[in-house]
């Protein structure tokens, strides 16, 4: 194909060239003088021969000649010049251009003979102009066409076009690349039968929704050259000539397949979310309904374990001794122990099922507030407290706060040891979309290696008789860091006390 | 303090009960104190039928009631109560073991006049008790038409 184009181009070139210059335009004249000359030439050499008949004929020949080659212009020249030729040298008187009336049919003749050579030649050179018109003109169509089609060979796309029979007629690189037929194995073959379309509507409908709009799109199923099936997003194009017949009808496919098994996917997980949530909300409920009985009936036998041995303390204590005397001081202790416990268990389940009420909160009033309240039962205690400037948070003023109470009376309780004991709380600003503040103290501190059982619920670094609790506190302070977007982590060394870091999502955005 | 209000204890485990009386003993209340061991029982009484059909007439100066009862349960008493023309005006304190939030709104939107929850700890048990029958019972003048012992 670039063998003909470069062909075609340089046709074009050639007869551009030709009839723009004015020195291609005398040429045609040049040839009637030149033919008009040979023909002359011979006409006299053979009348020096002794030839006397074949000076018309090779005149005639001449004026042809030019008028084949030269054009009308031409044959005209050459008949004039034929004329001039034949009255001077062949006619009565020789060498004269004077004519006798007698020879004057004989030039009506030859003029008449003449303008028929003209008139066919200028026939032949009509058809010939033509056909070469036409010619070129199939050619630039030839090369524009198969420029396009290797234009749409250049895209990955399905593109093939069948004729008004379904038989395909162009078949593209994406198609081959989609569907593993080849180019030469797809054409002529009838669309659906090689590709074994299924239609999702009627193909009837399918047709007459194409004659009817020009255009159809819609989902498929075809099935590749190895016999696996694809699904294809399909659109058809009709295409009609100038007199408005549908002629081909242009049809690209986009593989859907993996887009249709994603959104199935999808589909499915969401039916399985769907589930899923319903469980989760069913088991919240249960887990509601647990915390309410643990709430409501296991306290009820724990206070009669304590009151029941307070009252049996009371009436016998005089009559015991000391061994049973302890007994009965460790049933209440445990009671109390256990009621806290519960107690805290249940506060701890409420953070994660209660509702939160967001509103701006001053950090440093909730500091304040929670130092009051852990204040009171450290009144005995030296502490010195520095207290920083801290920033405003978005979040639940009472979880908050039980994070801050949580904070401060850990660090005052684990720094019991220390006299003075000095607690220093401040803003932390470790990560652009956080606040927070961290609490330091210089208490008995923690080794980092268990660092992570920290923040777990029921999780103790100490034993219960050195520094009391229930282990629940920092479960209690993470959890209202979760709830708020935010984090809690600690940091320290054994004997040179703790840092406790606390922070809330900067935005109101996350979920609480 | 001249007078001392009646209670009305509305308690289905034998062990509160005995606590509850013990709490009341010390300023000499328990004597004063009427147990029913659940909802129908208690509406009987407030009613005057059933085994309370011979008592004599007036209310309790103060209903103290569990919530988690047998056959009626608490809130379904205090609904009775609050509905009721001649028994609204009865003080009810909630008495219980729950701390959940929704006890708690219902009681109040029932128009409960408190809501005591009990301590798990005696001592704290024993004040609480104390400190209700010694209000409610001495130091707050009932409604009228409370049964008073002069």
């Amino acid at each position: 194909m670039d063998e003909a184009s470069t062909a075609a181009r340089r046709r074009m070139a050639w007869s551009a060239s030709f009839s723009g210059k004015p020195v291609a335009a005398l040429w045609p004249y040049a040839l009637a003088v030149l033919s008009v000359s040979f023909g002359l030439g011979i006409a006299l050499l053979f009348q020096r021969l002794g030839f006397r008949a074949g000076q018309v004929p090779l005149l005639l020949f001449a004026v042809a000649t030019s008028s084949w080659y030269g054009g009308t212009g031409a044959a005209a020249l050459a008949f004039l010049l034929s004329c001039l030729a034949f009255d001077y040298f062949f006619t009565e008187p020789l060498y004269s251009l004077y004519i006798v009336p007698a020879d004057i049919p004989y030039f009506i003749v030859f003029a008449l003979f003449a303008a028929l050579i003209t008139w066919f030649s200028a026939v032949r050179r009509r058809v010939e102009r033509d056909l070469r018109q036409a010619r070129e003109h199939l050619e630039i169509e030839v090369v524009q066409r198969t420029r396009q089609a290797s234009l749409l060979n250049l895209t990955h796309d399905t593109i093939f076009v069948r004729d008004m029979d379904d038989v395909i007629t162009y078949w593209n690189r994406g198609a081959e690349e989609l569907y593993g037929w080849t180019q030469e194995q797809a054409t002529g073959k009838d669309a659906h039968e090689l590709l074994h379309s299924v239609f999702s509507t009627p193909i009837e409908q399918i047709r007459q929704e194409l004659l009817r709009t020009g255009r159809w799109e819609g989902a498929l199923h075809n099935a590749r050259a190895d016999g696996t099936t694809v699904m294809v997003a399909s659109r058809w194009s009709l295409q009609r000539d100038e007199r408005g017949r549908p002629t081909a009808i242009l049809e690209t496919n986009n593989d859907i397949t993996e887009r249709e098994r994603r959104a199935e996917e999808i589909r499915s997980l969401n039916v399985e979310l769907g589930k899923r949530t319903a469980q989760l909300e069913a088991s919240n409920k249960e887990l509601e309904a647990f915390a309410y009985s643990v709430s409501h009936d296991l306290r009820a036998p724990l206070r009669h374990m304590a009151g029941f041995s307070e009252l049996l303390q009371k009436n016998i204590a005089s009559q015991l001794d000391e061994k049973s005397r302890r007994y009965i001081s460790t049933i209440l202790e445990a009671s109390r122990r256990m009621g806290a416990l519960i107690d805290d268990l249940l506060s701890f389940s409420r953070i994660g099922r209660a509702e939160a009420r967001k509103s701006m909160v001053s950090l440093g009033q909730l500091v304040e507030e929670a130092l009051a309240e852990v204040r009171r039962d450290a009144a005995d205690r030296e502490i010195i407290w520095k207290i920083g400037e801290l920033p405003s948070a978005y979040g639940d003023r009472s979880m908050l706060r039980l994070a801050l109470v949580n904070l401060i009376s850990n660090a005052v309780k684990f720094t019991r040891t220390r006299s003075p004991a000095t607690i220093e709380i401040g803003p932390i600003d470790h990560d652009p979309d956080q606040l927070g503040l961290f609490i330091r103290d210089n208490g008995v501190g923690f080794d980092m290696k268990y660092r992570n059982k920290l923040f777990g619920v029921f999780q103790r670094l100490h034993a219960a008789e050195a520094f009391e609790g229930t282990g629940i506190g920092l479960a209690t302070v993470l959890r209202i860091a979760h709830r708020h977007g935010g984090r809690a982590w600690a940091e320290g060394a054994l004997g040179e006390g703790a840092t406790f870091y606390f922070s809330v999502s900067k935005t109101s955005e996350y979920k609480i | 303090m001249s007078a001392l209000g009646r209670i009305l204890l509305v308690e289905d485990d034998p062990n509160d009960v005995e606590l509850t009386l013990t709490a009341l003993e010390e300023y000499y209340l328990a004597n004063e104190v009427i147990v029913t061991r659940d909802g129908a029982e208690a509406l009987d009484y407030l009613y005057s039928r059933g085994a309370f059909a011979s008592r004599s007439n007036g209310n309790p100066a103060v209903l103290l009631l569990d919530l988690k009862l047998p056959k009626i349960d608490g809130l379904e008493v205090l609904q009775q109560i609050k509905s009721d023309e001649h028994l609204r005006m009865i003080p009810v304190v909630v008495l219980t073991s729950s701390r959940e939030e929704r006890d708690m709104v219902a009681s109040y939107r029932l128009g409960v006049n408190a809501y005591v929850v009990k301590p798990v700890d005696f001592h704290e048990f024993v004040n609480a008790i104390r400190e209700l029958g010694v209000f409610w019972a001495i130091i707050n003048e009932p409604p009228p038409g409370s049964i008073r012992k002069q």
